[in-house]
């Protein structure tokens, strides 16, 4: 039982990292790319130094903001680093889901339930805060 | 080519905190955050939001390799997780009723306590087990790995289950009010009160504080704390260094990895007693 979960949560969080830092990845090389064509190259510790500078732009900071951006065509670069940013944030969820699961497959209801309500609670939480 | 150099310098510096949260099971905010806003200038609030983010990016990778291997348990962390989860929630309900420095106060001297429990264990590789209990059994609060360095299986069992609750009710409270990650006291509740063994104990501490982070993640992206120029570096390096980190675990004595862990306990006793009486 407890090896199938293990074995499913384990693969969740590894495909779930390697996925966000691909388009994390991805997004920071548009970033970099567009800033070096720029007239006056922004620079990241400038940037990073000041939330107000930094916020100007790059950030997203609700759901339906980066929603909007991923469905231009191209998408934003920041929008896309904030995609694979979102995969990460949302990954222990997810990979909890999938511990879920496993553990309803194999009939132990007790870590079905406990699996349940932490997985409840992470998702309500980040949907209360970043759901816009 | 600064961009190039200051993304890299922030590259390798989250290599190194990804290694040392997969061996001591903490996130490396303790090592990051100091590192971004003294060394590269970054702001407090883009620092505590890149420190959210290495925790779960620590989670992700050193968690995946200590499942697989089975040193991390986790019916062990999801059933810690309760208490942990459900402490955070009441602290943040008692953000301002509460007198933070007071608290800070009495953390710092339980941490104080368990860096002296800590040492006179030091030199202990595998505690004994105690006598198994319906209650441990029925919750899967034991298990066995496969110790490299022995060359043999370890069995163990969790004790004081009860006492390890409170401390992980107590680690979430904290979070939850100072909005601190407090993988050094999962760690501690599991090896000093629950008598488990060191490398199970920060295994599964990995595990739980991708939970716990994950809980808090979305304030953080919410207010926009998470700087995507520098989540890049942060998570990249960080997820990389936690799975080397994972590997090097498995070589390592747990009295290794408790000697490597004493000197942040001690550290984490200090600040948080003088930010409690004050001084910082």
């Amino acid at each position: 039982v407890t090896h199938g979960a293990e074995r499913l949560v384990s693969r969740v969080l590894l495909a779930g990292g390697g996925l966000a830092v691909a388009l994390m990845l991805a997004g920071l090389i548009g970033i970099e790319w567009s800033a070096a064509h720029r007239a006056s190259p922004r620079n990241a510790p400038r940037v990073t130094e000041s939330q107000a500078a930094g916020r100007a732009a790059d950030v997203f900071v609700s759901l339906p903001q980066l929603g909007r951006a991923l469905r231009r065509r191209p998408p934003p670069p920041a929008a896309v680093t904030a995609a694979g940013i979102l995969v990460l944030l949302a990954t222990p969820a997810v990979a909890l889901v999938a511990g879920l699961a496993a553990f309803a497959v194999a009939g132990d209801r007790w870590y079905t339930a406990i699996s349940a309500v932490l997985a409840a609670a992470l998702l309500c939480g980040f949907f209360f805060n970043a759901g816009g | 080519v600064t961009d190039l150099v200051v993304l890299g310098a922030m590259f390798g510096t989250s290599v190194a905190a990804g290694v040392a949260g997969a061996v001591l099971g903490l996130g490396g905010g303790i090592l990051l955050v100091p590192v971004l806003t003294l060394f590269f200038g970054v702001s407090l609030p883009y620092a505590m939001g890149a420190s959210v983010l290495s925790v779960i990016a620590t989670s992700c990778g050193a968690a995946a390799g200590h499942l697989a291997s089975g040193l991390a348990n986790i019916r062990l962390g999801l059933f810690l997780a309760t208490a942990t989860v459900t402490g955070a929630l009441v602290g943040a309900e008692l953000v301002g009723v509460v007198p933070t420095r007071a608290l800070q106060v009495l953390f710092g001297l339980a941490l104080g306590y368990s860096a002296f429990a800590t040492l006179q264990q030091l030199h202990v590789e595998i505690p004994s087990a105690p006598a198994a209990t319906a209650f441990g059994r029925r919750f899967g609060l034991e298990g066995v790995y496969h110790d490299w360095t022995l060359g043999h299986d370890v069995r163990y069992r969790a004790a004081r289950i009860g006492g390890g609750l409170a401390v992980m009710f107590g680690a979430g409270m904290l979070s939850g009010l100072l909005g601190i990650g407090s993988g050094a006291f999962k760690v501690l509740a599991m090896d000093t009160v629950m008598r488990l063994p060191m490398k199970v104990s920060t295994a599964t501490s990995n595990f739980m504080i991708g939970l716990t982070a994950a809980a808090s993640a979305g304030v953080y992206f919410g207010r926009g704390d998470i700087h995507p120029v520098l989540a890049t570096p942060v998570a990249l390096g960080v997820l990389l260094g936690s799975y080397v980190g994972t590997g090097l675990v498995g070589r390592l004595r747990n009295t290794t990895v408790r000697k490597l862990f004493l000197p942040i306990v001690v550290y984490l006793a200090g600040s948080m007693l003088l930010r409690g009486l004050g001084v910082l």
